[in-house]
């Protein structure tokens, strides 16, 4: 993507998001295949299809700005959605290094960062932050330096400490989440963390990608896409505000269904981080109304079919059950019965 | 969900026994737990140094300290509640060295309340063996106003401090030593399913 004019919008409230032409079509649709069942799906993230949601290691798109602020709005609501465990300190200096040199690399029209030794310079145009400070010296900025830094940057960040040949989620931001609590998960081991995913355990998905990533390198990091549904293009459908949007899920008609209901797909990548050895995950999410997805008929037509094959444990799980139905019969026109190509891309 | 699904956060519990060699043993129990106290003592009694703290509590349908004296046949330290239990494992905490094991028996919020002070002192909790007795009861952690009410016997029940009917999950944190608890009925207010008591 070449220069987006952020857009001003919302992810709450009047619901003003929406998808430009170009973002629909770099939008990282997931399903390769008429079916869909867990699978540990990891690829090396390195730069591919320029324009696309791949060609950064952090991907900063229209949305920027408005995400931003709307983390901002969590975090004035519930603080609690950020964590950091006393001895993750080193990991929160890996963060501010990696985000920093990593946006300032890739979008030096909007991030310049300049450094003389651990005097850092750090100038974020989109939000108008001009940051003079001591690399490693948590007193000359003006919060701790993971907070600081994640509130810069879209989507969530887990940071999983490794010990004991595990990985623990001892830090993260956590405002855009698809239903889990970073205030309640915060110290568990990788797998007591993932413990209420259905269906995954039993084909041994957390073994496998628990050993895979116990050998994550520095400087080698990977990827994977994972996906769900959420009714209103809403970040923070958190546990914690399911109250508040959980009514949402029983409002969706048959007339609304194409602006209300939305796709959603995080985009997971993994770092390794080199002082404190911990792994960054972040788990970045793009939402898109199933008005804007029929724009390409091939993901019209699959979404239909991977939605009528789903295994029931994941529909109840990613609580679709009570409008995945209407979603399905609302696609049916377009459904054409063709053979359709392997691969995720739109046409 | 089908057969064969479980929550791997769910903690599993044992039954008490004594781990040997050791440099010294303290065992932790309240209320029920007085007959895990007991249980350890028919094994083969070690030679190092053992402590045994207890208290009585009210929730408990049977009491120990009467048998725990006549059968404990040293350091045993009785407690007159929860709090001067856990003030009472804090200090003794101070002066203990590696290589000392730790047990726990009672109910699940008794537990988990030892295990923050274990904790605190840097014993992992997969260090400190654990005796679940008495009660299946649980502490229960509401995600919405992070309140943890203690002892919770049904599938479904009213927070004790925002009164939302509050599902009980089997997800378990740990940090916080409780399940997680989430509004039953938020995507249909009012719809609240069968009320049952799991948790005897």
């Amino acid at each position: 993507m070449n220069t987006p004019a952020f857009k001003k919008e919302t992810f709450r409230d009047d619901y003003t998001f929406r998808n430009s032409p170009e973002a629909i079509r770099r939008f990282p649709f997931p399903f390769a295949e008429d079916e869909y069942m867990y699978s540990v799906n990891i690829e090396q993230h390195v730069s591919t299809n320029p324009g696309s949601v791949f060609e950064h290691a952090i991907d900063i798109d229209e949305h920027y700005i408005a995400e931003c602020e709307d983390r901002r709005l969590t975090l004035e609501r519930d603080p609690t959605r950020y964590i950091a465990l006393p001895h993750m300190m080193d990991a929160q200096w890996d963060m501010v290094e990696l985000i920093m040199e990593s946006l300032s690399a890739d979008y030096p029209q909007w991030f310049e960062l300049t450094k003389n030794g651990d005097q850092w310079h750090w100038v974020n145009k989109p939000l108008e932050i001009d940051q003079t400070f001591t690399f490693g010296d948590t007193s000359t900025l003006p919060m701790e330096p993971f907070e600081y830094i994640s509130r810069q940057v879209q989507g969530d960040w887990i940071i999983m400490d490794h010990r004991d040949d595990d990985l623990f989620a001892d830090m993260g931001m956590v405002t855009s989440q698809a239903d889990w609590s970073i205030a309640f998960d915060a110290g568990m081991s990788f797998k007591e963390w993932h413990g209420p995913v259905p269906q995954a355990n039993e084909i041994g998905i957390f073994d496998r990608a628990l050993k895979y990533l116990l050998h994550l390198q520095y400087g080698s990091p990977v990827r994977r896409l994972n996906w769900t549904m959420t009714v209103n293009p809403r970040l923070d459908t958190s546990p914690e505000e399911f109250p508040l949007w959980g009514p949402d899920n029983a409002s969706v008609t048959p007339e609304n269904v194409g602006e209300k209901v939305h796709l959603r797909v995080e985009l997971q990548a993994l770092f390794r981080l080199p002082r404190s050895n911990a792994i960054a995950f972040s788990v970045r999410g793009y939402l898109i109304s199933l008005d804007e997805l029929v724009t390409y008929p091939k993901w019209a037509k699959r979404l239909r079919r991977v939605l009528t094959n789903l295994h029931p444990d994941l529909s109840e799980y990613k609580g679709l059950d009570l409008y995945r139905q209407t979603v399905i019969d609302w696609l049916e026109p377009l459904e054409d019965g063709a053979e359709l190509s392997l691969g995720t891309q739109p046409e | 969900m089908q057969r064969g699904y479980w929550i791997r956060s769910k903690p599993l519990y044992d039954s008490l026994v004594w781990q040997t060699p050791a440099v010294a043993h303290l065992v932790i129990a309240g209320g029920e737990g007085g007959i895990a106290v007991l249980k350890l003592f028919q094994q083969m009694y070690p030679k190092d140094p053992i402590q045994v703290l207890y208290t009585d509590l009210a929730t408990a349908n049977k009491n120990y300290s009467d048998i725990l004296q006549q059968i404990v046949p040293e350091e045993l330290e009785l407690c007159d509640s929860e709090e001067s239990l856990l003030n009472n494992l804090e200090q003794r905490l101070k002066d203990c060295t590696m290589g000392t094991h730790f047990y726990v028996a009672g109910s699940e919020a008794f537990m988990w309340h030892v295990l923050q002070k274990t904790r605190a002192a840097g014993v992992q909790d997969v260090d400190v063996q654990k005796e679940l007795c008495g009660t299946l009861a649980r502490p229960v952690y509401c995600v919405h106003c992070k309140t943890i009410t203690r002892d919770v016997h049904h599938n479904v029940f009213p927070c004790s401090n925002c009164g939302r009917h509050l599902f009980v999950r089997d997800h378990f944190s740990r940090r916080l030593g409780a399940y997680m608890g989430v509004m039953v009925d938020a995507e249909e207010p009012g719809n609240i399913p069968q009320i049952e008591e799991v948790y005897p």
